[in-house]
């Protein structure tokens, strides 16, 4: 509750906190006029003193992830710091105005800077099929006139394709089953061939009997599903495949709740991008934050990355995780073979595909191949939609298998 | 509500402002630095739930301990694990007393009501619902650890308690504290919180402490180590994170390593030192192998 303050000092604050959050919120940080009233009220409560005390104030009330915390910096060293007058700045909202009562249902976006799916980049507009977003219908016509061919494409290689066959592929990817794979999971549900007793269901039951427990009930382990981590080289040698798999990716993501990243020299996690935008706002996304798209691979750095930043917090921990690359490491391949060595020791199973085994005369003598290989549990081509239909019953069949 | 108005009166006057709480805070044995003084003086002031984010071993779980301790006030806690479900966390019927209440009623040839079998009486009460139910006279301190760890689905049980303080329960109808509990959580960014958790609650990301701080700690911690050890291991451990290392160590680490160092009669750290003690700090052979490649003296700081 507000402590008793003259209601023109609560104005003064209130704009202040209101200003101070809209200027927030234009930048990306999803500040909820809730999360402002906080922050006025944390003021009245604690009378900071210093600059510094309103900083933390601010921070503990108005952020909702460390992710947060850079832009916020930035935003109070220019309100709080000397550089805008937040009151002066108040009649006149930063650019492009939040309105405040979206503003809450808004989901959060984990930096400033991302733009709405702008289809201005260079890769999605290499594909002009799948841009016109309003031409839905047509597409769909375009769909059953190919469905004859669609057969034959099915078959071919990714990097034989056209760009219109590439198109047509796509759609067919997003209609691949993906059944989750499966894990034991640690609740206990009632099965008629359980093998534990329920205490406690059976004396319920036994409420009808008089008291006398005469049916017993039994439980046993839940199925959950079992966490699938893909992770995708998009680096120039696998230019024609990771498009496609970006839509796999997708489909992953959105059905199985799969985490997804990418790399070339560096790691994008592309989950939350993936889960919430349509493919041509993922590809906009990897063009955005990875410069090097098309460039050198740096396998070996980008899965200790993983492994350090995400792997060892408990995304990889138990999981399927599939790389697809086709291992050209530009980097040292002793790198390679030790993070995934790491990785060995925290998945369940990992899927290698590499759309390059396909050709008669593959030998895994890429460096990064080579070291990656003997902690690989199944290495695949997945190099057409056949082939990825393989890959897909390798993951569903990797969650019932038992390491060995 | 005059309970809760007396209560809110009570926090305001042991804690009235934030480098009072961080004073009180140092004299448990808790170094806490201007942000988290902050954060968990909203949390109580305010009220409102806090979620406390940060690597294994920063002292999340120390600051609901070192918080509860101030106010002189139980500390209920509740660890989430996958698979934790409302009876684990929430409230569950005694079945085994309402089966023998049915029983002793029938042997007495007494009629029985329903309603007397779902009453108080037959109500084992789970962490939540104890913090709900904490008589005062100042509001208990809440803390569920690690809540990444349980599953998403759980997470919406806790929306009820962390917006109103309260918590349902069909066959009764819905408790409201008298006290709100303080609300803490903590996570260790397994995976990423709902949303709708991340709006009801305050956010603050502890840090690794710095080199002072550390030494500060440490000093409160295990006052029979020597100020030049615990200096020592402090500049140590800041080292050591600096490095390419699978874990960095925390404050937790660095505790534990001090710990050993007294115990083997270490009074400074020097090269052969670190050698002995080096798995209560590290605790991956790779991590080791990284240490030893950076040598054991740059490590010691000799």
């Amino acid at each position: 509750m507000p402590s008793p303050t003259t209601p023109a000092a609560q104005a003064d604050l209130a704009d202040v906190a209101a200003a101070f959050g809209h200027r927030l919120h234009a930048v990306g940080v999803p500040v909820t006029p809730e999360r402002m009233a906080r922050f006025a009220e944390g003021v009245l409560i604690a009378h900071p003193q210093t600059v510094a005390e309103v900083y933390w104030l601010g921070r503990v009330t108005l952020l909702s992830g460390y992710a947060q915390v850079p832009i916020y910096d930035h935003i109070f060293d220019e309100c709080f710091r000397g550089y805008v007058d937040l009151v002066e700045a108040t009649g006149t909202p930063p650019s492009a105005p939040p309105s405040p009562l979206d503003a809450g249902e808004r989901a959060p976006r984990d930096t400033g800077t991302q733009q709405s799916g702008a289809s201005q980049s260079p890769i999605t507009s290499a594909t002009p099929g799948l841009d016109a977003r309003g031409d839905v219908e047509s597409e769909e016509m375009s769909l059953l006139a190919a469905a004859s061919s669609s057969e034959r494409l099915a078959a071919r290689d990714f990097s034989e394709c056209s760009a219109e066959e590439l198109a047509l592929l796509r759609r067919l990817v997003e209609k691949l089953p993906l059944i989750p794979p499966s894990r034991r999971g640690r609740r206990l549900r009632r099965h008629a061939r359980g093998d534990r007793l329920d205490v406690r269901a059976t004396l319920r039951r036994a409420y009808r009997t008089g008291g006398d427990p005469v049916h017993r009930i039994h439980r046993r382990h839940t199925e959950r599903p079992r966490r699938v981590v893909l992770i995708a080289d998009v680096s120039g040698s696998m230019e024609p495949y990771a498009r496609v798999y970006l839509h796999l990716m997708r489909g992953a993501v959105r059905a199985l709740g799969s985490e997804a990243f990418v790399f070339a020299t560096r790691l994008t996690r592309l989950t939350r991008q993936l889960a919430a935008g349509g493919p041509d706002y993922a590809y906009a996304k990897v063009a955005e934050t990875t410069p090097d798209w098309a460039g050198g691979t740096r396998i070996g750095t980008a899965l200790t990355r993983f492994l350090d930043e995400h792997g060892r917090r408990g995304i990889a921990r138990g999981a399927i995780v599939v790389i697809v690359s086709d291992g050209w490491e530009i980097g040292d391949p002793h790198e390679v073979g030790e993070a995934m060595r790491r990785l060995g020791r925290l998945a369940h199973h990992i899927i290698w595909v590499n759309p390059r085994s396909a050709a008669a005369e593959f030998q895994p003598l890429a460096g990064g191949m080579a070291a990656a290989l003997p902690h690989v549990d199944t290495f695949l081509s997945g190099h057409s939609v056949q082939a990825l239909e393989e890959l897909l019953t390798a993951i569903r069949e990797a969650g019932e298998r038992r390491r060995g | 509500m005059t309970a809760a108005m007396e209560s809110s009166a009570a926090l305001a006057a042991t804690i009235p402002d934030v480098a009072s709480l961080a004073e009180r805070l140092a004299e448990t044995g808790y170094v806490a630095d201007t942000g988290l003084a902050t954060a968990l003086f909203c949390a109580v002031r305010l009220p409102q739930p806090l979620l406390l984010e940060g690597e294994a071993g920063v002292g999340k779980t120390q600051a609901a301990k070192a918080l509860a301790e101030i106010l002189d006030t139980p500390l209920i806690r509740l660890q989430c694990f996958e698979g934790i479900d409302a009876a684990e966390a929430l409230y569950e019927w005694n079945y085994a007393r309402q089966l023998l209440g049915i029983r002793l009623a029938e042997a007495r040839g007494e009629g029985l009501e329903e309603s007397s079998l779902f009453a108080r009486d037959y109500l084992v009460e789970r962490p939540l619902l104890q913090a709900v139910e904490h008589p005062g006279p100042r509001p208990a301190v809440l803390l569920i650890d690690e809540v990444d760890r349980a599953d998403e689905e759980f997470e919406a049980f806790l929306f009820e308690l962390l917006a109103e303080s309260a918590v349902t329960i069909p066959e009764i109808g819905t408790m409201r504290a008298r006290h709100k509990p303080i609300v803490i959580l903590t996570s260790n960014r397994t995976r990423d919180l709902h949303d709708a958790l991340k709006r009801r609650c305050l956010y603050h990301w502890i840090d690794y402490p710095s080199v002072d701080q550390a030494t500060a700690i440490v000093r409160m911690r295990v006052p029979e180590a020597g100020d030049r050890l615990i200096s020592d291991i402090a500049a140590a451990v800041s080292r050591l994170r600096t490095l390419d290392v699978q874990k960095p160590p925390g404050i937790a680490e660095a505790i534990d390593w001090v710990h050993a160092a007294v115990l083997l009669g270490v009074q400074e750290l020097d090269a052969e030192a670190v050698q002995r003690t080096l798995g209560s700090v590290l605790k991956y052979r790779e991590d080791h192998d990284v240490a030893v490649e950076a040598g054991l003296a740059w490590v010691s700081g000799a």
